[in-house]
């Protein structure tokens, strides 16, 4: 009996050492630890073993068990894991194929452009606001101290609905529409659209710009430059340099135009920048008390500044766009080029 | 605005400073040279030169062999020109040079015989029979005797200016003149100016007894005249040739080149008449008469009428006030006696005039930006002693001055010294302001903390506080504020910034678009009233009532948009021509909805979310999809409503409806027909939301249940109903036959077939039941399916269909 289950101890462990497979494996079980299996026979064989053998023998038979039980679920899990590892080996993609789904499409650079400078806009205390495109020369020219007549209408060649409302030349108009619905202190942008009677290679009829404006109490031009500045050195980086000429606004006085470091040669000089290392930045100044008085505002109690620069060379610079033209034709072979 | 260098240095001495430091100055305060242009820069290596001796090319018949002297050196010369002599001056380029007309000069070999350059025409040094005489022929250019040889070519015909263009900006008109940049430069490099030389000689006599001026008009505030006689007309000298020459003006003759030299140099345009020509010896300042007509100077004739001003003798117009002269009077070869005129006009009327006309010309320009009213004194007095000095004729005693106004005396402008720092925000001591503002003209004395400022008359600009402090910082230099630093806003009080929540929600918008696949367009929101057209809109429809421009650039950009639609589409279409598939594009921007038409008031400007797609596969329901994921966000209970929007297509399009009514979007298939206006073959679908109305909904307010404990249990059911019946009729007496244990009910597939017979689909709903307190048992679920059918038999005539 004894030589028996040695036997069988030695045969199971050489059949499930060489078994490669869960199926063959299970057939192995069966064979010595299923109903009819060669060690479970012999378990049930116990009652005929001699007595004072059957201890001995009983616990010998348990070890087997054991030990067949033991080796079985060990190949098992090993067959198991070859196998998924096998599996997955046949379901390896090649990761070099297209996704699928929905692409993200892409928002156009000049609102991501606007975007970025409006949230600088408000973290620095300013509040957005909207004012219309088709105005009144009021609001267009006169209450920005350029009457009629004025020389400086010639600057700007508008497209005229009747005598007296025109499409907006410029955002402007948004500081007269601020100064006279709100109480100073304030601090106020207007992104928009501007229409000039202007359309060749290098000029568009509609553009966009923004018009700020900041009235408060002791505000000078040194003010204004430390607030440029500081938004220079947030979209461009503290080693951003400023330039500043004079400059003519008739709604501002001083005015002067800022530049700042050419962000397509980073101040080396390059055909943009013509070799200057700097390109405009924005324009605009301390605002002329005549405004203000204008708009109902006390001039010798407030003061202020206003700027406004157009956004489209900007965002022609920063995205690289060869021609102004591609801000508006919308071909799709464009736009994919801003995901 | 061009001003010669050499002309700045008759009223500043310059002998100190370079041509680029003056123009990089006058930049950084204020005046932009936009161009510096050196005459001589194709005038290098070219010298006056005397042709010693000329003999015959041995093997060339047409060529001559010519000893020069160059001054310097002897060289030879091989020219095929037949106007050259021995002992003939000429401009002899040599090695290096590179002409006007691109000709670069090296030493050369003609058959055999070596050439050390070139003869020169007028042509190659850029100058014609108008600038020197014998400079048009076809042929070198013989230089007179009295030149020498050896003598660079730009000296001896003065081509060595340096010529500024400079942007002067419409504030400063009293600089578009040499005087009044010559004034700048004093200012910037603290330098005195050099008055002009006003004296002159005259003759006896009594200008009134030549001449009458009366002013008839309110356009004319000053006329001033003066009258020559014996006029010698002729040439003007080099000197004064090269001058206009050096700024582009053509020089024609002595009378004419003054009048043009008064302009430049001192801003003031002038006219001189041929006095014989002036009937009734007189000169009427008028407003024209309807049916009267004038042939200019450029060879045009014009129509007048009352909104153009003209000088007139007794009878006729003489003058287009201010633009240009008539040739019924202007000087000319029989020309002996003259009057000169020297105006001041109403910049608007000749602004007009110019306008009216398409003419503009240097007198209209300059009228146009502003003739202070002071300024004809001292330009007819210094045309006076251009003419005493080049002796074109004899001035009779006395100017003519009819003033209409009052002369302006000095302003006087109390200006706090505290308040100028405070613009600037910087302290310049009063001292170095008293010194910047007379150097610019500006009479300034200190009065404790006030500075007392007299600026000079031209100087109209000068108002206040802000004006002066400018002047101030632009002479003192504004890189002061290059490398600024302080806080930000520490002068200012604390605003809390605020977006606006329109532009922030269709930023929402946009990103929920773009991560769909969408790609942001920009379009003109001006465009052609042939829109309303292709979109179809009827007859009626508000939207044609169109805010046309009046001076539209061109057909395509005349209109101001009432529809979004149209660019979208011209956007489709012209990505299909070029071969773009698979679009999804939207757009947000304004339309512009007049209330009444001609425009009293200003337009509604409706802000608007637009969105297209043409893409293979995509269908109304994919649209729908995306509409109501945009909606998603809203606090809004909407209903969908079939579309009445022309341009879409009647069956396949809806409303998007709020609870008390308004239309906020729409969206659907595009018209076939509307298509076909784009030319576009393929389906696009359209969607709009109206971006205010939704920007004005309250904010969603979310509100949760908690989530049952108990198994959800689903069943399927397809019913067979008439095409008339709706899926919403269909889930909504679902849900209310299912009673309590409702939860959700789902469209899952839409079947038609001839087995279900014409005019009839079947609908298949997966139905979701659930209960908060219990396990839902088999019976209770098979009576609540029961209960439905029945339902939707009564009420639709549902039938379940065999599977």
């Amino acid at each position: 009996m004894k030589e028996k289950l040695e036997g069988i101890l030695k045969k199971a462990k050489a059949e499930i050492e060489n078994i490669q497979t869960l199926a063959l494996l299970d057939e192995v079980r069966v064979k010595f630890l299923g109903k009819t299996g060669e060690l479970t026979q012999i378990l049930r064989g116990m009652k005929d073993v001699p007595a004072e053998q059957r201890r001995e023998i009983g616990t010998l038979a348990n070890q087997v068990r054991e030990s067949l039980e033991g080796w079985l679920s060990e190949k098992w899990a090993m067959l198991e894991n070859a196998k998924l590892l096998a599996d997955m080996e046949k379901e390896k993609v090649d990761i070099t194929e297209p996704s699928r789904g929905v692409k993200r499409g892409a928002l156009h650079p000049l609102t991501r452009f606007n975007n970025k400078f409006m949230e600088l806009c408000v973290e620095m205390g300013f509040t957005v606001i909207q004012t219309p495109e088709i105005e009144t020369d009021y609001y267009n020219f006169e209450a920005l101290n350029v009457p009629k007549n004025h020389p400086a209408r010639d600057m700007q060649d508008s497209l005229y609905v009747t005598d007296t409302i025109l499409m907006r030349t410029h955002t402007s108009p948004a500081q007269v529409h601020a100064m006279e619905t709100l109480k100073p202190p304030f601090k106020i942008v207007c992104p928009g659209r501007v229409y000039r009677n202007d359309n060749d290679s290098s000029h568009s009829p509609i553009f966009n710009q923004f018009e700020a404006l900041v009235i408060d109490e002791n505000i000078g031009l040194k003010d204004f430059m430390i607030m440029v500045k500081e938004m220079a050195v947030r979209l461009y980086g503290k080693d951003v340099k400023m330039r500043v000429r004079p400059s003519y606004f008739p709604f501002t006085e001083p005015s002067i135009e800022i530049d700042a470091t050419c962000q397509i040669c980073h101040g080396k000089g390059c055909t943009l920048c013509k070799g200057t290392g700097f390109s405009e930045f924005f324009g605009g100044g301390i605002v002329n008390p005549a405004i203000l008085e204008m708009s109902g505002i006390d001039s010798t109690k407030y003061s202020g500044f206003a700027f406004g620069p157009g956004i489209d060379r900007s965002v022609m610079v920063t995205n690289k766009i060869p021609n102004i033209k591609y801000l508006f034709r919308n071909d799709l072979r464009f736009l994919k080029q801003m995901r | 605005m061009k001003i010669s260098y050499n002309w700045l240095k008759d009223f500043v001495d310059l002998k100190d400073l370079s041509a680029q430091e003056v123009a990089e100055k006058l930049t950084t305060s204020g005046f932009e040279v936009e161009d510096v242009i050196c005459q001589n820069e194709h005038l290098h290596d070219v010298y006056v030169g005397k042709i010693e001796k000329i003999e015959k090319h041995p093997e060339a018949d047409r060529l001559q062999v010519c000893s020069v002297d160059v001054g310097f050196k002897k060289v030879q010369i091989i020219t095929s020109a037949t106007n050259v002599f021995e002992g003939a001056l000429v401009p002899v380029s040599l090695d290096g040079a590179d002409l006007c007309n691109g000709v670069q000069i090296k030493p050369t070999n003609f058959r055999g015989v070596p050439s050390d350059g070139m003869f020169c025409s007028g042509e190659e040094l850029g100058i014609d029979d108008n600038y020197f005489e014998g400079a048009g022929i076809n042929g070198i250019l013989i230089l007179p005797q009295d030149f020498v040889a050896g003598a660079k070519i730009e000296d001896a015909l003065l081509l060595n200016d340096v010529i500024f263009d400079i942007n002067v900006t419409p504030n400063r008109p009293d600089c578009n003149s040499v005087v009044g940049i010559a004034r700048e430069v004093c200012a910037i490099f603290d330098k005195t100016f050099k008055e002009c030389d006003l004296s002159y000689k005259t003759v006896g006599g009594d200008v009134n007894k030549h001449i009458k001026v009366s002013v008839e008009t309110p356009n004319c505030p000053r006329y001033m005249a003066a009258f020559v006689k014996n006029i010698k007309l002729q040439r003007s000298p080099l000197w004064l040739r090269s001058r206009l020459h050096a700024v582009g003006i053509k020089p024609i003759n002595n009378m004419v080149d003054i009048t043009n030299y008064i302009l430049m140099e001192q801003g003031q345009p002038m006219h001189a008449f041929d006095y014989a020509y002036l009937q009734g010896q007189q000169i009427v300042v008028r407003q024209a008469a309807k049916d009267e007509k004038i042939a200019v100077l450029n060879g045009n004739t014009y129509d007048l009428s009352d909104d153009v001003m003209v000088i007139a003798d007794a009878k006729k117009p003489v003058v287009i006030a201010g633009v240009i002269g008539g040739v019924n009077s202007c000087i000319c070869e029989t020309t002996t006696e003259s009057v000169f005129e020297c105006a001041v006009f109403d910049l608007k009327s000749v602004r007009l005039t110019a306008r009216k006309f398409g003419l503009s010309t240097d007198s209209s320009a300059r009228y146009s930006k502003g003739v202070n009213i002071n300024m004809p004194t001292t330009a007819l007095k210094r045309a006076l002693h251009l003419v005493d000095v080049l002796g074109c004729g004899e001035i009779v005693d006395g100017l003519v001055d009819v003033c209409t106004q009052k002369l302006e005396q000095r302003k006087e402008l109390k200006i706090s010294y505290q308040n100028v720092c405070k613009i600037l925000g910087i302290e310049i001591s009063k001292d170095k302001m008293v010194q910047i503002l007379s150097g610019l003209g500006i009479e300034t004395e200190v009065s404790g903390e006030t500075l007392l400022c007299r600026p000079p008359f031209v100087r109209e600009d000068l108002k206040n506080e802000n004006d002066i402090a400018e002047e101030v910082i632009r002479i003192f230099g504004y890189d002061i504020y290059n490398n600024v630093e302080g806080g930000l806003f520490e002068n200012a009080a604390t605003t809390t910034g605020q977006f606006h929540a329109r532009l922030q929600m269709e930023n929402c918008l946009k990103n929920i678009l773009v991560d769909s696949g969408f790609y942001e367009t920009l379009n003109y929101s001006l465009y052609s009233a042939s829109a309303c057209d292709k979109l179809l809109l009827a007859q009626g429809d508000a939207r044609r009532n169109v805010i046309k421009i009046a001076n539209p650039i061109s057909e395509d950009l005349s209109t101001a948009r009432t529809v979004m639609a149209h660019a979208l589409l011209l956007d489709v279409a012209y990505n299909l021509s070029v071969g773009n598939k698979d679009l999804r594009f939207f757009e947000v921007g304004r339309i512009y909805q007049a209330q009444k038409l001609p425009l009293e008031k200003l337009p509604v400007e409706n802000n608007r979310l637009s969105v297209a797609v043409c893409e293979s596969g995509f269908d109304f329901f994919q649209l729908k999809g995306v509409v109501e994921n945009l909606l998603l966000g809203f606090g809004l209970t909407y209903s969908l409503r079939r579309s009445q929007e022309t341009y879409l297509h009647s069956g396949v399009s809806a409303d998007v409806v709020t609870e008390d009514g308004r239309v906020v979007g729409w969206f659907g298939k595009v018209h076939k027909a509307v298509l076909k206006n784009y030319g576009i073959s393929q389906d696009v679908y359209y969607a709009e939301l109206d971006t205010d109305l939704l920007a004005a909904l309250p904010e969603k307010q979310y509100s949760t249940k908690e989530v049952s404990k108990f198994p959800t249990v689903e069943r399927d059911l397809a019913l067979v109903v008439d095409e008339a019946v709706t899926n919403e009729q269909l889930s909504g007496a679902i849900k209310s036959a299912a009673g309590k244990i409702f939860y959700d009910v789902n469209l899952f597939d839409v079947y038609r077939s001839e087995a279900l017979g014409e005019g009839k689909k079947s609908l298949a709903y997966k139905i979701v039941f659930a209960s908060d307190d219990k396990t839902l048992t088999g019976e209770e679920i098979s009576a609540a399916v029961n209960k439905i059918l029945r339902s939707l038999s009564f009420r639709f005539g549902a039938k379940l269909r065999e599977m």
